[in-house]
């Protein structure tokens, strides 16, 4: 009889619960979405972010002391000393081999432009270059992936493009360069004639060099399987206070700590690692864009915990206010039931029941509905798909069951104390 | 011998006196009418004789023992076995049949029957209404309902607060007829009425007036 009742109450009254489980599916699909991308979000800016470049170097030993000691960097001719092309893959070997999105190597020397005085520099670098990994898989890295954001008029060299060349803009400029042109390249007396295919816009210091393909550089250099420079692109979990004292000193970590931070993806622990595959190197974080990036990240995760918290209460607000309504308005049915014998045991049990399934229903659905919004937000913000975490489940049936039972308990309570007398005769 | 005996009973709602210094005493039996304008305590004096509220003075002795003291639990026990009751807006529970409705009582009793409800049912002459929702019976018949429900615990006290009025004269008849069925197998009802004609049929008339007995008679014929 107890479920006759129930299913009673539930299916004959249909509009009524429909609108019940609506409200609280509402409350459940802004609670999952928010949670979805709250706990996701840190992902998505990281990624985001990788898109303004890289936030590692890679030096050979000396010529990091140099720029460290003089800020003479490499390719001025004072340091003579590269990192092998060969191990480049290695970087994608290491304990954080899956954070590392992009990475591109470079070879810097100066040159003169065309039989003039002007010096500037010639960098050898991957465009977009295949690579088969040590550990058998592939990877297809390089400047175009790394450099997305620069403005280029004509085309990106391909590395295969061995006669080609592509100009910064400021060198372009100065020598009235257009994409077309023809300009020689000299080296220590060497000179080779190469066609300009692309002017780049980088707003940085590159837009005062010469980008040629890696092997042309080498070869133009002498210098087969060197690199001089490594930028790496790695997602990277925000710096905290273990990750600043093992960037400052890693004998400072006991045994515990040092494992927690080699398993943790920050930047100064993915360097450690990359300085472990690639001999002689020093890797090093590019700290303004690594430290901003924990900023941005850690204000945008408040920022949308806050929304979060917000939208919850909104949603807890309105589901415990209708529950709280349609409890309130079956007074008399519940005065009759008192009237015909039953106790308050019984009319809390059925009413919660009643509740608890609608409930069900709408928190069900609104999960569901709530994992569709994530990845409508996902897509309309991040241009990219949310991941769902199962963790958000529990929180959201833990919420939904408060929120009900908030929003029932209090008025049955308040029900059951009316006593049938007054609610029975209608006054 | 007395089912029911009230002694000295008063109600007060703040300084509203609705009942004061009734005694009135109830046979195995009997049927009962309670009359008297609006606001002299009818309602007020069927709350208190079913278990649905306290006197604040006086004793309400049923079956020969004092009930007025006893908490809400037990008087909703004492109601649940020994009182069938039926409203004027008749309550029923719209979500449930007519059948459902009266199983309900008898799931709070003790335990629901399908059979036996659809045999009370039979006695209102609702049967064949039996699966109807009270949204699709109309007014006469959802009291028919209302006093199937009333009836199905074998109470030994029925007590109905104006039955008939929200019923036109046809279904007045009916609910009339079952009463008089119900008082020749041996039912105590208390009635109150506005309606002469119904009271008429009864065996004894209370009239209140201001929360007092003015007058009782008793109808000769039955
Ligand atoms: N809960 C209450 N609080 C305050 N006053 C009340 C309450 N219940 C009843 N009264 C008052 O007690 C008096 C008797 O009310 P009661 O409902 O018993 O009258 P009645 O005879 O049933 O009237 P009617 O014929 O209109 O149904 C009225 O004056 C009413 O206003
Ligand atoms: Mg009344």
């Amino acid at each position: 009889m107890f479920l006759r009742m129930v299913k009673g109450a539930l299916f004959r009254q249909k509009g009524k619960m429909l609108m019940i489980a609506f409200t609280i599916a509402l409350g459940a699909s802004l609670a999952t979405a928010m949670l979805n991308v709250m706990l996701d979000v840190g992902d998505k800016v990281n990624q985001e972010l990788k898109t303004y470049g890289a936030n590692i170097t890679v030096m050979p030993k000396g010529a990091s002391l140099l720029d460290d000691l003089y800020g003479i960097e490499e390719g001025s001719g004072v340091s003579d000393q590269y990192l092998r092309e060969s191990e480049l893959g290695n970087i994608k070997t290491i304990f954080w081999a899956f954070n590392i999105v992009d990475f591109t190597p470079y070879l810097n020397t100066k040159a003169r432009l065309n039989s003039r005085n002007d010096e500037v520099e010639l960098v050898g670098t991957w465009f977009s270059h295949y690579l088969n990994l040590p550990t058998g898989e592939s990877l297809n890295t390089g400047m175009i992936n790394m450099k997305s954001w620069w403005d280029v008029s004509g085309e990106w060299l391909t590395d295969q493009d061995e006669n080609f060349v592509m100009v910064g803009s400021l060198v372009a400029g100065r020598n009235n360069i257009q994409v077309g042109d023809s300009i020689t390249i000299d080296i220590g007396g060497q000179t080779k004639e190469l066609t300009v295919k692309g002017i780049f816009d980088a707003g940085g210091d590159e837009d005062e060099q010469i980008y040629a393909p890696l092997r042309v550089a080498q070869e133009f250099t002498a210098r087969p399987g060197l690199i001089s420079r490594i930028e790496v692109s790695a997602l990277t979990t925000p710096d905290n206070e273990l990750s600043r004292r093992a960037a400052q000193n890693i004998k400072s970590l006991s045994i515990k700590e040092y494992e927690i931070w080699y398993c943790t993806a920050y930047v100064s622990s993915i360097c450690y690692q990359i300085e472990e595959a690639v001999t002689d190197s020093v890797a090093k974080a590019v700290r303004q864009v690594a430290e901003s990036e924990g900023a941005i990240l850690e204000k945008t995760q408040l920022l949308m915990l806050l929304i979060t918290i917000l939208s919850l209460v909104g949603s807890a607000l309105g589901i415990s206010n209708l529950v709280t309504a349609s409890v309130m308005e079956r007074s008399r049915e519940i005065g009759l039931l008192k009237a015909i014998g039953a106790h308050d045991g019984a009319i809390s049990g059925l009413v919660l029941v009643e509740i608890l399934v609608t409930a069900v229903v709408g928190g069900i659905s609104g999960y569901f509905a709530g994992l569709g919004f994530a990845q409508i937000i996902g897509r309309s913000v991040f241009g990219a798909v949310i991941d769902i975490k199962p963790m958000v489940i529990p929180i959201v049936a833990v919420l939904v069951s408060l929120v009900t039972l908030a929003g029932s308990v209090p008025s049955i309570r308040l029900l059951l104390k009316l006593r049938p007398a007054e609610v029975l005769h209608g006054r | 011998m007395d089912l029911l005996e009230l002694r000295d009973i008063s109600k007060f709602y703040g300084n509203v006196k609705a009942l004061q210094n009734i005694d009135l005493t109830v046979k195995q039996g009997e049927w009962l009418a309670i009359m008297g304008p609006s606001g002299s305590g009818k309602t007020t004096m069927m709350n208190i004789i079913g278990c649905m509220d306290k006197p604040s003075n006086g004793s309400v002795v049923l079956e020969g023992t004092d009930i007025s003291k006893e908490n809400a639990k037990n008087l909703t026990n004492i109601r649940r076995d020994k009182i069938g009751l039926i409203f004027q807006q008749f309550h029923l529970i719209t979500y449930l049949t007519a059948l459902e409705n009266v199983m309900a009582a008898q799931y709070y009793h003790s335990m629901p029957d399908e059979k036996e409800a659809l045999e009370a049912l039979e006695r209102v002459g609702l049967r064949d209404r039996a699966r109807h929702l009270p949204s699709q019976l109309s007014g006469g018949e959802q009291q028919r309902v209302c006093i199937a429900r009333a009836l199905i615990n074998y109470p030994m006290l029925i007590l109905a607060d104006e039955p008939t009025g929200n019923l036109d004269e046809m279904n007045e008849g009916i609910v009339l007829d079952i009463f008089k069925q119900l008082h020749r197998d041996g039912s105590t009802i208390v009635v109150v009425t506005h309606d002469p004609e119904v009271a008429e049929g009864t065996q004894r008339t209370v009239v209140l007036e201001h929360g007092r007995i003015s007058r009782i008679t008793q109808n000769e014929n039955k």
